[in-house]
């Protein structure tokens, strides 16, 4: 019996577990993994099913590629003229033939797209002055209600005109359009005039279970919206200038008396209702850091009513559920809105309650403390639906001893302090986090397999195409390759000149992925299936 | 709590710099040494950004009326003639009282004609700190709210504690 180092005391006493998945199947039949780790074990298979075998630039439709969805049930794409979508229901390949079954290679008539998906249905989201958003797509596994965004173009130098904050694009019009993926019937619609929603990766909107939070950065008010069942999107609450969602209509009601004083009450006086909270928790905070009350004036003074007009500036970039009742809401600057480089920018995080409109906690982008809470209970800002099982073995620092050994050697490099400050601020850009955005597959489950994160990540983004084979190895011994993905053409491209980005679909739970290669020129994109044989 | 460090420098241009020798700004500085030295309690205030004119003024709702547990904000600007002028003061949280204004002025006797030069910061404070407790319903901005205030206090009680829930926490 050959030991591993790794091993711990108790280890000895098992029998040394076998890769070959003939041996692992009859271990499975004599005994199972240590009781609460079923699906672990189980999972453990896929070292043994990997998507080695390549079909390089598949014939396909030039359409853009865009998710299966997060239960594998549908390929989401869009027409290359954003104006239609098209769904594919993902089979596995199947073809048949008469004669020559028996070589190795599969017939050339194989080796079609359609041979692995099949068209659901093509509608048109679109009309004739808007374009579906193709960096735009949520997807709610309970009842299979997909959520499509359509937008007309952006203005830029847009007035801010009705309370809308100064520097904020505008778009004339943004729809959000709720489809049943099973036969692409659109069951409900919600339209937003004049306004900013950030739909690129998600980023301005995040679906928790049935409840849909929709940040308008234009005026700064996060609308909470509710997916029914019957396939209606109903308004919740919107979360800004007000607090309640009845807080309108009671000073409505209760300052009507008083229209006889001629002058109509004008919202802009006054400190809107999440300000409100901010400030008064930010005050109270300094306030009881200090008892002496000579000294706390001063430290108020300094601390607080020296910076009250940056506080007061400050506006809501990025929202996420924590659970039902809580969000995690991002801070920060107008022009950290509209520049790209969102990492230089100060920024804030505030935990509020929508039901009690209480701010719970609030930090700066560099705080330690947040840090320290987010590398050790990460999962928990990870906020998943209940209903999507695979989405729980999503490798993050905090279920995964690897992916937080990197985390730490990262933060050990930053040993001195402005390094490490910067460290940290780096590490918390990730949140709040874009509403699914990071692939379940299996194969980016990092203890079982290691792969350069770098060339590639379960996150959903396209990167420079790699020149090289992506390699994804055994996490355990004997740590061999198991196989390597490429995008783009076997031999290599002849044109080295032009620019090229892939991205890569994989499925939740087949070992079936999908890489797509596009140049910044107008050729069409190159297609290749990995799968299995 | 650990508190945040502001968010960035508040930009100087916006408002007259500190080292104006003005005698208004002479005055407010003594005033706002008075201030550290015997703040007067449960309220508070200071400069906005390095600008000595204009003031932001934070008072805790007093226990035992219907403002307890909101926190108040309001902002301050004296004249450049301070302290001959009286300062002008804003609510920027919504408050129900029959001295406030739905647009949040307030009206207190002593911001008008009862203004003399001889009051200062910490007394104005003080002035603000009991509008709370003690409103003026004969003098009102708001008659529909001094109505009610003098008719069914209870009533008045209610909605001003609703209106604190809802609007100054």
């Amino acid at each position: 019996m050959e030991l591993q180092h790794h091993q711990s005391p108790m280890d000895v006493f098992r029998p040394k577990k076998r890769s070959n998945v003939v041996c692992r199947i009859f271990d499975r039949q004599i005994s199972s993994g240590a009781s609460g780790t079923s699906v672990r074990y189980t999972r453990r298979f896929y070292e043994n099913v990997v998507p080695d075998y390549t079909i390089y630039e598949v014939e396909c439709p030039d359409q853009i590629y865009r998710k299966f969805t997060d239960d594998g049930q549908y390929l989401i794409c869009f027409s290359r003229n954003h104006q239609d979508l098209i769904v594919y229901r993902p089979t596995w390949l199947s073809y048949s033939c008469k004669e020559d079954c028996n070589t190795n290679d599969l017939p050339p008539k194989a080796k079609k797209f359609e041979s692995f998906f099949s068209q659901l249905y093509c509608v048109s989201l679109a009309s004739s002055n808007d374009l579906i958003c193709k960096d735009f797509f949520l997807y709610t596994g309970s009842n299979q209600f997909g959520i499509f965004a359509t937008s007309t173009a952006q203005i830029h130098d847009a007035l801010p005109v009705g309370g809308a904050v100064q520097g904020v694009p505008s778009i004339e019009k943004i729809t959000f359009h709720l489809l049943r993926l099973e036969d692409g019937v659109v069951l409900d619609q919600k339209s937003f005039q004049n306004d900013f929603i950030n739909l690129a990766h998600n980023m301005g909107v995040f679906l928790y279970d049935d409840l849909l939070a929709i940040v308008s950065l234009r005026y700064q008010t996060i609308h909470i919206l509710q997916i029914r069942d019957s396939g209606n999107l109903v308004d919740v609450r919107s979360i800004g200038t007000f607090c309640r969602e009845d807080d309108q209509l009671f000073l409505t009601s209760n300052t009507q008396t008083d229209l006889h004083q001629g002058q109509p009450s004008s919202d802009y006086c006054f400190l809107s209702g999440i300000k409100q909270r901010l400030l008064s928790f930010i005050f109270r905070g300094i306030w009881n850091e200090e008892s002496d009350q000579s000294s706390r004036v001063q430290l108020l003074k300094k601390k607080f009513y020296f910076h009250f007009q940056d506080y007061v500036d400050l506006i809501i970039w990025k929202v996420q559920f924590l659970d039902r009742h809580h969000l995690l809401i991002k801070f920060g600057s107008v022009d950290g809105v509209v520049s790209r480089n969102v990492d230089h920018h100060r920024s804030f995080f505030a935990v509020y309650n929508m039901e009690t409109t209480e701010i719970v906690a609030f930090y700066q982008n560099s705080a330690d403390e947040l840090y320290l809470l987010f590398e050790q209970f990460g999962d928990h800002f990870h906020a998943t639906s209940r209903n999507s099982l695979y989405l729980n073995f999503t490798s993050s620092h905090s279920n995964n001893m690897h992916a937080r050994e990197q985390l730490r050697s990262n933060k050990n490099k930053a040993s001195s302090s402005s390094a490490s400050s910067q460290f940290v601020k780096k590490v918390l850009a990730s949140l709040p986090f874009s509403c699914q955005s990071e692939s379940p597959s299996p194969y980016f489950d990092q203890s079982l397999f290691k792969f350069d994160e770098k060339s590639i990540s379960p996150m959903d983004r396209h990167r420079p195409s790699p020149d090289q084979h992506i390699k994804f190895c055994l996490r355990r011994k004997p740590k061999v390759l198991k196989f390597k993905m490429k995008p783009g053409p076997e031999a290599g491209s002849v044109d080295n000149r032009t620019k090229k980005i892939s991205s890569f679909l994989f499925h939740p739970f087949l070992p079936l992925a999908l890489s797509i290669q596009q140049s910044m020129s107008l050729q069409p994109s190159v297609l290749n299936i990995h799968f299995r044989k | 709590m650990t508190t945040p460090s502001a968010p960035s420098l508040a930009s100087s241009s916006r408002w007259a710099s500190t080292t104006s020798v003005s005698s208004s700004g002479k005055r407010i500085h003594r005033e706002m040494v008075e201030l550290n030295i015997d703040p007067p309690p449960d309220c508070c205030a200071g400069p906005k950004g390095d600008n000595l004119y204009h003031w932001i003024a934070t008072v805790f709702g007093p226990p035992g009326t219907p403002y307890h547990g909101g926190i108040y904000f309001l902002d301050i600007t004296f004249p450049s003639d301070y302290p001959f002028k009286p300062p002008k003061v804003v609510f920027t949280t919504r408050i129900y009282h029959c001295n406030v204004d739905s647009n949040g002025n307030l009206s207190l006797e002593m911001l008008k004609d009862s203004w003399s030069p001889a009051l200062t910061i910490t007394k104005l404070l003080l002035a603000i700190r009991s509008i709370f407790t003690r409103p003026d319903p004969y003098n009102p901005l708001v008659p529909s709210i001094a109505r009610l205030y003098l008719e069914d206090k209870a009533k008045y009680d209610e909605l001003a504690s609703e209106w604190t829930l809802r609007f100054a926490k």
